[in-house]
């Protein structure tokens, strides 16, 4: 569909524009983030929130708007909503009410949405986010609102043939979602990304959504616009709401393809936020464009008021600060405690941090039954993130308790096993599912006595004498090569106790 | 005497009593529709089962079971109200096949008390009306003169309590769907508080406006049945969890030193002579009784209908969103969906309803919200507080429950601001969410009935009751019934 | 408040409500309308106290709340009969948009 242009501008205000960089353009973003709220219970009534049933198999006569039903509110999604709104700083409403958004669609059975239109939940707060540009400095999203309503159904459009009949599935209707909604205060693509990465990570350390993307447990709309210098005025593109962004990835490139989009169609006819409406664009995933949606007249009116069904929900202070009382540590508190007390690069912090709260809880455990955190960090950042990753488990499900991969690091730190030793044992406590000293049995690791070790250094040194001649000659690295060889006939032989005893015989 | 000539109270005393089975009686009153109601269209339906429901109620007895307070005893429900697996309209094409899978609150409570529902009766569509000429199953007929219309929009509750097709019945009260048709229809009706009653499974009108209450001919039986109907429901946020006392007690305390206040300007401008006449005369009654008669104001009840006008439609084009052909019964031949929508709500919306919502419509839409919900609501505020002010002078407030007798089918159905009148002394309790009462007094010169209003403070049906009971033990205007065959003329 | 509203006015509250009306019949609920507006337009004239709340309506009472408890779901066949189009697992309605476009 092509943009509409309303008023284009004449030629010599059009060579200015077309001086100006794109680089000189700032973005300015605002997000607005839907998040499914972890209840077993709907939003109204008592049908499941389960995700993938059968059609239509979670509906009642509540959810389906059937004449006569009636709404009541889910203590249980309050409750989440206020926790959210805590761990972003927000201030609590201390009374919030219902509105009805109206407007048809097949998959709205009332006709409305049951929302809050002037009372959100959750008041003004703010979200601070690690940014990767050069300054390292965290910036703050500033957060307008936060607000509870009910989830729309889901609608099923036959893509081949649009003379198809809709297929509606109300499963989904009534699930309690909170909008939270960020000033315009985002300035790039990764920022935004950012923004919702830190999002979702906290949402899901404080057991409010699971903030699955793939379930449509987290859906993100941008606003999107620029701010482009023109000579001594700042020039303001229309606004831009960007729909259906249902990955990062996808919230990452329409961003980056939207702002270019607005700087070349600025270029092309100079038309400003005066001159256009707020125009809302869907994300193609396919094309990796956006594209103008198609907008009725009259779908801006939803003619908003207090729903009459509910009544106003008064939510005193001792709830609020029980609820405060119970929330865990934030992620950006204990990034800050792995870089402070456990001395952690803050790179490595975010990576242990980013894996969730059970593997920080793991991490700290271990950290502190082998006292040392940097070796637990090493092992945890990368032999446990890997192994999980490759089998597609969590923490909870990884099959080495923290107190074994604590007598594991006990073995390395004290030298008895080596890095190697140590990662063939580790990989036999996870195939096994067998303790550390059960592991080293099996691999038949013992301590190889002085004598040992001597007969078997002079033994390399008799058969490799070429070898030897390297060292001598000042080619220090070729001692590796007796090493390997040391471990090929006897496994248990320590290498950098291999190492000393090689340099000082053929030293002497 | 004939079952049908019985009170509620007594048909079921008698049940008790082993005089008379649930099965003669359910099969007396089936017999009375089976003749009257061509001529009444009062019922929409007919409740296939009530026989079989009767049989049972028989058999639980002779077995020695304990039974409910209501058991055996027939009740008519107002289409409006969901009862399980049988067509519930609202008098509209848009739900004629519509059949819920759930019982309202009331039929659950109703059904527990071992009442059997006899029928569905006819209703302005979505309540709608102040005649019953709304329904997509056509006009019910006044039984005090056919030639008229019996008030709406509880229309055929009203009628078939006052033929005696049913003892008892169920109405719904938004502006005055109940008193305004027990007025024309020589009973008595109660339209309980906003919040007393549960709304769960009565198809919205006006969500904030809307309650439902008993239908019959005396106020006793109106106690009988708020014993059964009332009290708080968890599944209505708007149910009122105060305690709900036994109706039934206390209404032989003497009226001896209850202040009932009267609002001169009720009692002048725009009221049939008669009417006024005869609410004068029950006004002397009530001082015969005991109780002092005190001069209230409640200077902002004139705006009571304007604001009315503006609250309810916005609410009803809202609750009626629903109704888009997607998920019930009626829908419209389309070639894509913004033409369904259109032509179903279209064709199956009659025009009152169209004429409301839009009005709903174009007053919440934006720009003007401001101007007329809200300020409608802030008038709201004012005359609940014009109420409060007087409360605290008078325990009741006595005026006519509306400015004329019935009035002929067809009079008003051109000119909707005449209808919108008849609900003038109606709506005010509905805005204010007081309990409030009708009851007859003596018929006019023509033989139509007159309705005496009486409104109280929110929770005390008690009071209403008590003052309406004994109104009735004095004068016995209540005790007049329509003669059969049903006059045509009057 | 006024200010009556006019043909096009009709037309598109009728839009936005989704009622099908024709030009006869749009005309008619013009006039209603503009009756009932004019009707209801005393309530410009009544005077407010600066400080005065809208009614909303229900009784100001307590927080009505349910604890987040799973309740069977009515079947699937009980919730579908009274559709006018289901296939036994969905809702039917017509498509969405129009045929015509690209
Ligand atoms: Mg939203
Ligand atoms: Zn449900």
């Amino acid at each position: 569909m092509e943009d509409t242009v309303l008023n284009p501008t004449s030629s010599p205000q059009s060579s200015n524009r077309r001086a100006v960089r794109f680089d000189d353009a700032q973005i300015i973003i605002g997000l607005e983030v839907h998040v499914q709220l972890d209840t077993d219970s709907k939003l109204f009534c008592g049908c499941s929130t389960r995700f993938g049933e059968a059609a239509n198999s979670q509906t009642c006569v509540v959810c389906t708007g059937m004449p006569g039903a009636l709404p009541v509110i889910n203590q249980r999604a309050l409750e989440l909503s206020i926790r959210a709104g805590l761990s972003l700083n927000c201030q609590i409403a201390r009374s919030t009410k219902w509105d009805r958004k109206n407007y048809f669609y097949p998959d709205l059975p009332k006709g409305y949405q049951i929302s809050q239109f002037d009372q959100p939940i959750c008041g003004p707060g703010h979200l601070d986010i690690e940014t990767s540009d050069a300054t390292g400095q965290a910036r703050r999203i500033r957060i307008e609102r936060a607000h509870l309503e009910e989830d729309a159904g889901k609608s099923i459009h036959d893509e081949s043939s649009r003379r198809q009949d809709s297929k509606i599935d109300l499963n989904r209707t009534g699930t309690p979602l909170l909008e939270i909604v960020t000033q315009p205060d985002i300035r790039t693509a990764a920022e935004a990304k950012a923004f919702l990465s830190e999002l979702k990570l906290i949402l899901n350390y404080i057991d409010v959504s699971d903030c699955n993307m793939q379930q449509g447990n987290l859906r993100c709309d941008a606003n999107v616009n620029l701010h482009i210098p023109l000579g001594d005025e700042q020039i303001a593109t229309p606004i831009v709401e960007i729909k259906n962004l249902n990955s990062f990835r996808a919230v990452e490139r329409s961003i980056t393809h939207e702002a270019q989009r607005q700087f070349e169609a600025w270029q092309e006819h100079g038309l400003t936020i005066a001159d256009a409406p707020k125009q809302t664009r869907g994300w193609n995933d396919h094309t990796q464009t956006t594209t103008l949606q198609r907008e009725k007249e009259d779908s801006a009116d939803y003619r908003y008021f207090p729903d009459p069904d509910l009544i106003a929900v008064k939510i005193e202070e001792s709830q609020i600060q029980e609820i405060e009382s119970q929330l865990e540590q934030l992620p950006a508190d204990l990034r800050k405690l792995l870089a402070e007390q456990y001395n952690l690069k803050s790179a490595d912090a975010s990576v242990i941090v980013s894996q969730g709260r059970g593997v920080v809880d793991y991490f700290l455990k271990v950290a502190d039954g082998c006292e040392d955190s940097k070796i637990a960090n090493n092992w945890i950042g990368q032999e446990v993130l890997r192994q999980l990753n490759e089998s597609n488990q969590t923490i909870e499900q990884y099959p080495v308790s923290p107190q074994q991969f604590t007598d594991l690091l006990k073995l390395v730190i004290a030298g008895t096993l080596d890095q190697t030793r140590g990662k063939e044992v580790l990989n036999a406590m996870v195939a096994d599912c067998i303790s550390p000293e059960e592991a080293v049995q099996q691999l038949g690791i013992k301590p190889v006595d002085n004598n040992e070790l001597v007969s078997l250094c002079e033994k390399l040194i008799d058969e490799n004498q070429d070898v030897v001649e390297q060292i001598q000659s000042g080619n220090g690295k070729a001692i590796g090569m007796l090493i390997g060889k040391a471990r090929k006939i006897n496994p248990n032989a320590n290498p950098g106790l291999v190492k000393a005893m090689l340099s000082k015989m053929i030293s002497a | 005497m004939t079952l049908s000539a019985l009170n509620a109270d007594v048909i079921v005393d008698q049940l008790n009593a082993g005089e008379v089975t649930a099965t003669d009686c359910v099969q007396h009153f089936l017999d009375r529709i089976q003749i009257h109601n061509a001529e009444l269209n009062a019922f929409i339906r007919v409740s296939e089962s009530a026989l079989e429901q009767a049989e049972a109620i028989d058999q639980r007895r002779k077995s020695g079971e304990s039974l409910g307070s209501l058991a055996g005893l027939p009740i008519a429900i107002k289409d409006g109200i969901c009862v399980s697996g049988q067509p519930t309209t609202a008098g509209s094409k848009m739900l004629e096949n519509f059949s819920p899978p759930y019982d309202a609150t009331i039929v659950e409570r109703l059904k527990s008390a071992d009442a059997i529902i006899i029928g569905k009766t006819n209703m302005d569509e979505f309540a709608m009306g102040s005649s019953t000429e709304n329904s997509f199953f056509g006009p019910t007929n006044n039984p005090w003169a056919t030639n008229r219309v019996p008030g709406g929009s509880s229309g055929g509750s009203a009628a078939c309590v006052a033929a005696r097709l049913a003892p008892v019945a169920i109405g719904s009260d938004t502006g005055g769907s109940i008193r305004q048709p027990a007025s024309f229809c020589g009973i008595t009706g109660l339209k309980p508080t906003y919040g007393r009653v549960s709304r769960y499974g009565l198809i919205a009108f006006a969500s904030s406006l809307d309650q439902i209450g008993p239908m019959t001919r005396t106020a006793k039986e109106s106690a009988l049945l708020m014993s059964v109907i009332a009290g708080f429901d968890p599944r209505d946020s708007t149910s009122s969890k105060e305690q709900v006392s036994d109706f039934l007690t206390g209404l032989e305390t003497p009226l001896a030193g209850l202040r009932i206040g009267v609002c001169r300007d009720h009692l002048n401008e725009g009221l049939d002579v008669e009417v006024k006449t005869k609410i004068n005369d029950a006004i002397s009654v009530f001082k015969q009784l005991g109780a002092n008669i005190e001069e209230i104001e409640l200077p902002q009840t004139k705006s009571a209908i304007a604001a009315y006008y503006i609250i309810a439609p916005c609410e009803a084009s809202s609750n009626l969103a629903r109704y888009d052909g997607v998920r019930y019964t009626f829908r419209a031949q389309a070639n894509d969906l913004e033409e369904m929508y259109r032509n179903t709500r279209g064709q199956g919306f009659g025009d009152e309803v169209k004429q409301r919502i839009m009005l709903g419509t174009y007053a919440l839409s934006s720009g003007y919200y401001e101007a007329y919900y809200l300020k409608a609501s802030k008038v709201r505020r004012m005359i609940k507080q014009d109420y409060d002010e007087a409360f605290k002078k008078v325990d009741l407030i006595l005026g006519p429950t509306t400015p004329t007798p019935a009035f002929k089918l067809g009079q008003h159905t051109q000119d909707p601001l005449a209808m919108y009148l008849a609900d003038i002394y109606t709506v005010s309790a509905n805005l204010a969410g007081i309990p409030a009462i009708s009851v007859p007094v003596e018929p006019s010169s023509t033989g139509l009935p007159i309705g005496l209003q009486l409104q109280g403070r929110a929770f005390e049906e008690n009071t209403l009751l008590r003052a309406a009971h004994q109104f009735q033990n004095e004068t016995l205007w209540h005790t007049a019934s329509p003669s059969e065959p049903w006059r045509t003329q009057s | 408040m006024s200010e009556t509203p006019e043909q096009p006015t009709v037309n598109q509250v009728a839009r936005l409500a989704r009622i099908h009306l024709d030009d006869q019949q749009l005309t008619s609920s013009g006039e209603k309308l503009e009756q009932i507006l004019e009707f209801v337009s005393q309530l410009e004239q009544v005077e407010l106290p600066k400080d005065v709340e809208p009614f909303f309506g229900a009784i100001e009472s307590v927080n009505a709340i349910r604890e987040d408890n799973l309740q069977t779901s009515v079947p699937r066949e009980k919730i579908l009969d009274n559709a006018p189009e289901s296939d036994g697992e969905f809702y039917l309605v017509p498509p969405v948009f129009r045929n015509t476009d690209s």
